[in-house]
């Protein structure tokens, strides 16, 4: 799976997580959106849902990957701060199989 | 359509118990065990699973995820037990009971969570014992596995309240089961006197504090732990 094939699912997961959420709890669509800090919307259980939300999205293309693993979390940046480092972060993943 | 159950170590004991009592309450059922299940029931489907095969227990969810597709309720059943002084009990056997009675109920809600939020009243429910609150001599590695399946249930709780699930526990004393083979009449009668109500629990008893559990009314219900006969 190439890289603007993943982006266009997280996004999708986006604007699927968005339409459970209130006005003033929507996460920036786009995909150059930063997920986490800044003005993101998004708490600890949005993203456990949005990256819930990706792997599901993944598996449904054949694609099995687990986003919350030791190596996510031991990064000195996260992965998941902004749309374009989760879609590198996932694409590396697959590459690394 | 009627719920979906997911039940772990139905081939015998409790889990078997538990997994004909929903099914007679209309449930689909789905359980699993190393070995073949002998429950034949249209709404029952039964897995061979290893439940501490991490790679097989994707397999499994991945199955769910086609057919039938969702999952209300998570029984976190299966359980081994190690009855051996501490200064006698081989590591091995440690990490085997660790593995089997807390490692394989964290896998398992781990995957089940993404089905589970999709339902109307999801449900993890998770097996203690009385020998976590009695703290008793010669089942320290069994009862501190339980101690841990405790600990993760009142922080699942938390986690998952999210997403409308709620996690809770059930812990028996003793009950006629295959766990409890090795383990001398005396003791048994030693170890009911110890509790509130001198009696030894039954299947039945267990299924009762499920079925509270599970009830629509019971959403505010989470973070328990609920032992048979008064312990603590």
């Amino acid at each position: 799976m190439d890289k603007p094939s993943i982006k266009k699912i997280i996004v999708d997961s986006i604007k699927n997580l968005n339409l459970s959420r209130g006005p003033d709890e929507q996460i920036d669509e786009s995909p150059d959106a930063r997920l986490l800090g800044g003005e993101s919307n998004l708490d600890s259980l949005g993203l456990v849902t949005l990256l819930i939300d990706i792997e599901d999205n993944l598996a449904d293309h054949e694609c099995q990957v687990s986003l919350m693993d030791e190596k996510a979390m031991s990064r000195n940046r996260s992965p998941f701060r902004s749309v374009e480092s989760l879609a590198q972060y996932i694409a590396d993943f697959i590459e690394s199989r | 359509m009627s719920a979906v159950m997911l039940i772990t170590g139905t081939s015998r004991g409790i889990g078997r118990f538990l997994a004909n009592h929903y099914l007679e309450r209309d449930m689909f059922v789905i359980g699993c065990s190393r070995g073949p299940s002998d429950i034949a029931h249209e709404r029952y489907r039964h897995f061979e699973v290893d439940v501490t095969d991490e790679k097989a227990i994707d397999g499994l969810f991945r199955d769910i995820r086609k057919e039938p597709g969702r999952l209300d309720i998570l029984i976190n059943n299966v359980g081994i037990a190690s009855m051996n002084p501490i200064a006698l009990t081989p590591v091995s056997s440690a990490r085997k009971v660790m593995d089997t009675n807390f490692i394989a109920p964290f896998m398992f809600s781990q995957r089940a969570i993404r089905l589970l939020r999709k339902s109307k009243h999801p449900r993890i429910i998770n097996i203690s014992s009385i020998a976590v609150p009695f703290r008793l001599e010669g089942e320290a590695v069994y009862a501190a596995s339980k101690s841990a399946v405790e600990t993760f249930t009142r922080i699942l709780a938390k986690e998952v309240s999210g997403f409308g699930i709620t996690c809770n526990a059930v812990g028996p004393g003793p009950i006629r089961t295959a766990l409890i083979r090795g383990v001398g009449e005396e003791k048994i009668k030693a170890l009911v006197a110890r509790q509130s109500i001198k009696e030894m629990a039954t299947f039945e008893d267990v299924a009762n504090v499920m079925d509270f559990f599970i009830r629509p009314e019971s959403r505010m219900v989470t973070g328990q732990v609920v032992y048979l006969g008064g312990a603590g």
